[in-house]
């Protein structure tokens, strides 16, 4: 197990930058994830970390030790793939022990570390299969089994879920997480899927066009978004967004372009006039006895909750709520809104302003 | 999918010519090989033979030649089956190991000029044989390699390795790169990830670029009728010998034709086993 150091770390390709300086410090045996949308540089930034990209700027380590000209296969890394990467020529137990085959450890300790991974991801029936004749999850596994046989220092994925259906992606979210607790293992693994993000890491990086946007554990970021990216990225349904400005009164307070007035925390450090977008989770807006007035555009019930969208002057607004709602479309609501639960951004930078 | 009486009969026509085109040589080629000499000459000709011999294979094969008073071919066509078969054999060896190797080098390493260089193989393709025979003659007598095996293979290598190149770095390519990048994490170098990763995988590659280099090199007449004059003198260039002044001998030169398509065609068989795709099949996704 071993820390990764990822220190102002730039990547160019010919004459444009993908990633402009990023900052990163990942414990020893963490679990962090990378998110942000398709094409923000997290598969760049892991391709880094393993050696499959060259560093342009900057320096990454692991452990103590800068690796930016260390080799691939002497950073003591696995990388699980996005595609799985299996070699199809090879049968499962030879996937598996390859690595430990080309270090020429000896065959009973090559035999013993494939069966043992092999019983933790439950293939040990799949041994002599090629991967053709595996289903997808099968193979998911055995790319993984393929990386904890080499008992590394740090495990990488990019993207190991996002070819499976989605059932299985949630099962599998839960085994790699217990995974990680049952390993202890450093892991640094990329999506784009925040619930994946959510529901499995210890701290998560969110990440926008080559930038770092916060760096957090999930429920720190989905109660304090330090911007609107990551209030509106992280969340589903996501977080409503009003925009408005602040009304010139003794009690800071904020005007929405619909004409909706809210009253805004105390201590918060704006100025009359300024523009302001106000942000509310759906399930701080409640359905009963409120005194802001909307009307019911669409009901879409889940069976444990309800999401309802509401038209808010001229903003739609969802909301979801746990109990049955009896209302129809075109009918009038007073919602409320718990005001200690809001969150608000300078509309110009985006950035959370708050006392 | 449904095809209406037309289409079909279109498609029936097409194949009848296709296999006429290609199969009524060959077929042209073997009955005569088996017609008596004497039937060569008579009028009208038949599609098919009017007299069984098998007298024209045993003057090629050298059996029992003193019945019928043949000329001793046998030791000459043996010595050029042998050449076509050695020249052959070597230059599609050496053609696609080099050239799989290069279309590896092209296809994964960066290295200045490789766009370029690549274009400038490729392009020489386009350069007909006859406008470098001159120039390449000057240079196979001076380096002392007319009329050997090495010679001649290389030629053929020559001629042939631009476009297994091109094959082969198309098939590489098409390999998805992560496979190799998995193999570079579990610690394999660049050549063990060669051997042992991607040619496995373009066996299919492998497989066409040998067939499309040995068939050309089995078939090469004007090449080994300069460079192979004498010792290594191949069957291409052996069986038009058969026709002298006053002679044709019609039944030796589609006797030893006949035998040697055979040759050919067991390799295009022996590798057509190779040509099988779907071998990444659930190696990604
Ligand atoms: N080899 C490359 N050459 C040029 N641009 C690249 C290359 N690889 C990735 N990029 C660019 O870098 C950016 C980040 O890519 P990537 O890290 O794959 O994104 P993500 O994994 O977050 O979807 C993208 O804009 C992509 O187009
Ligand atoms: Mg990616």
């Amino acid at each position: 197990m071993a820390s990764v150091t990822v220190d102002n770390v730039r990547k160019s390709y010919v004459n444009f930058e993908v990633l402009h300086g990023i900052d990163i410090e990942i414990q020893d045996g963490e679990f962090v994830i990378l998110v942000g949308p398709s094409g923000c540089g997290k598969s760049t930034l892991l391709r880094m970390i393993a050696g499959l990209e060259d560093i342009s700027s900057g320096t990454v380590a692991i452990g103590s030790k800068v690796v930016n000209n260390v080799a691939p296969k002497e950073r003591d890394i696995a990388m699980v793939f996005q595609s799985y990467a299996l070699y199809p020529h090879l049968t499962v137990e030879a996937n598996m022990g390859f690595s430990l085959r080309l270090a020429k450890a000896p065959k009973s300790e090559i035999s013993r570390r494939v069966k043992e991974a092999a019983q933790i991801l439950g293939l040990e029936t799949l041994l002599d299969r090629y991967p053709r004749n595996l289903s997808g999850g099968q193979r998911q596994r055995v790319a993984m089994g393929r990386a904890i046989v080499r008992q590394p220092q740090v495990f990488l994925f990019d993207e190991p879920l996002s070819n499976l259906d989605a059932k299985l992606r949630v099962q599998m979210r839960s085994e790699i997480k217990q995974l990680h607790q049952r390993l202890k293992t450093t892991i640094v693994y990329v999506t784009h899927d925040q619930i994946e993000a959510m529901t499995m890491a210890d701290r998560i990086v969110v990440m926008r066009d080559g930038y770092v946007e916060q760096i957090g554990s999930p429920l720190e970021l989905y109660d304090r978004p330090s911007n609107l990216f990551v209030a509106g990225f992280i969340g589903s349904p996501g977080m409503n967004f009003i925009p408005g400005t602040v009304l010139d009164a003794l009690q800071p307070a904020f005007r929405s372009e619909s004409g909706l007035v809210l009253p805004l925390p105390t201590g918060i450090p704006v100025t009359p006039g300024q523009a302001l977008i106000v942000g509310i989770r759906p399930e701080h807006i409640g359905v009963r006895q409120g005194d802001i007035e909307a009307i019911v555009e669409l009901i879409e019930p889940t069976g444990a909750e309800t999401q309802i969208t509401f038209r808010l002057g001229g903003t739609p607004v969802i909301a979801s709520v746990r109990e049955r709602f009896d209302k129809h479309p075109g009918e009038k609501v007073l919602l409320q809104m718990d005001l200690s639960a809001v969150h608000v951004f300078d509309a110009k930078t985006g950035a959370r302003l708050e006392a | 999918m449904k095809t209406n009486f037309f289409t079909r009969l279109l498609l029936w026509t097409g194949l009848g010519l296709l296999l006429v085109w290609s199969l009524g040589p060959i077929y042209w080629t073997l009955a005569s090989s088996v017609t008596p000499t004497e039937d060569f000459s008579t009028r009208p000709i038949h599609f098919y033979p009017q007299h069984f011999t098998f007298d024209h294979y045993a003057r090629v094969l050298g059996i029992s030649i003193s019945r019928i008073g043949g000329v001793e071919v046998w030791k000459q066509f043996r010595a050029a089956l042998f050449n076509s078969v050695v020249t052959s054999v070597a230059a599609t060896v050496l053609c696609v190991a080099i050239s799989a190797l290069g279309a590896y080098a092209f296809t994964r390493l960066r290295f200045p000029g490789r766009q370029m260089l690549f274009g400038l193989v490729v392009a020489t393709l386009a350069i007909p044989a006859y406008a470098v025979l001159i120039p390449l003659y000057q240079i196979m007598i001076k380096m002392h390699l007319v009329d050997t095996y090495v010679g001649v293979a290389l030629i053929y290598v020559s001629a042939y390795l631009p476009l297994s190149l091109w094959l082969l770095r198309s098939v590489f390519e098409a390999l998805p790169v992560s496979l190799e990048e998995a193999a570079q994490l579990d610690g394999a170098g660049r050549l063990f990830i060669f051997f042992n990763i991607v040619l496995p995988l373009a066996g299919p590659g492998l497989a066409a670029a040998g067939i499309l280099t040995f068939l050309g090199a089995w078939g090469q007449y004007l090449v080994p009728l300069i460079f192979s004059p004498q010792v290594t003198k191949p069957l291409t260039v052996l069986i038009p010998e058969f026709v002298t002044k006053n002679f044709i001998d019609y039944g030796l030169i589609t006797a030893s034709g006949s035998i040697a398509i055979i040759i050919p065609a067991l390799v295009v068989i022996f590798l057509n086993r190779y040509l099988v795709s779907g071998l990444l099949a659930g190696s990604v996704k």
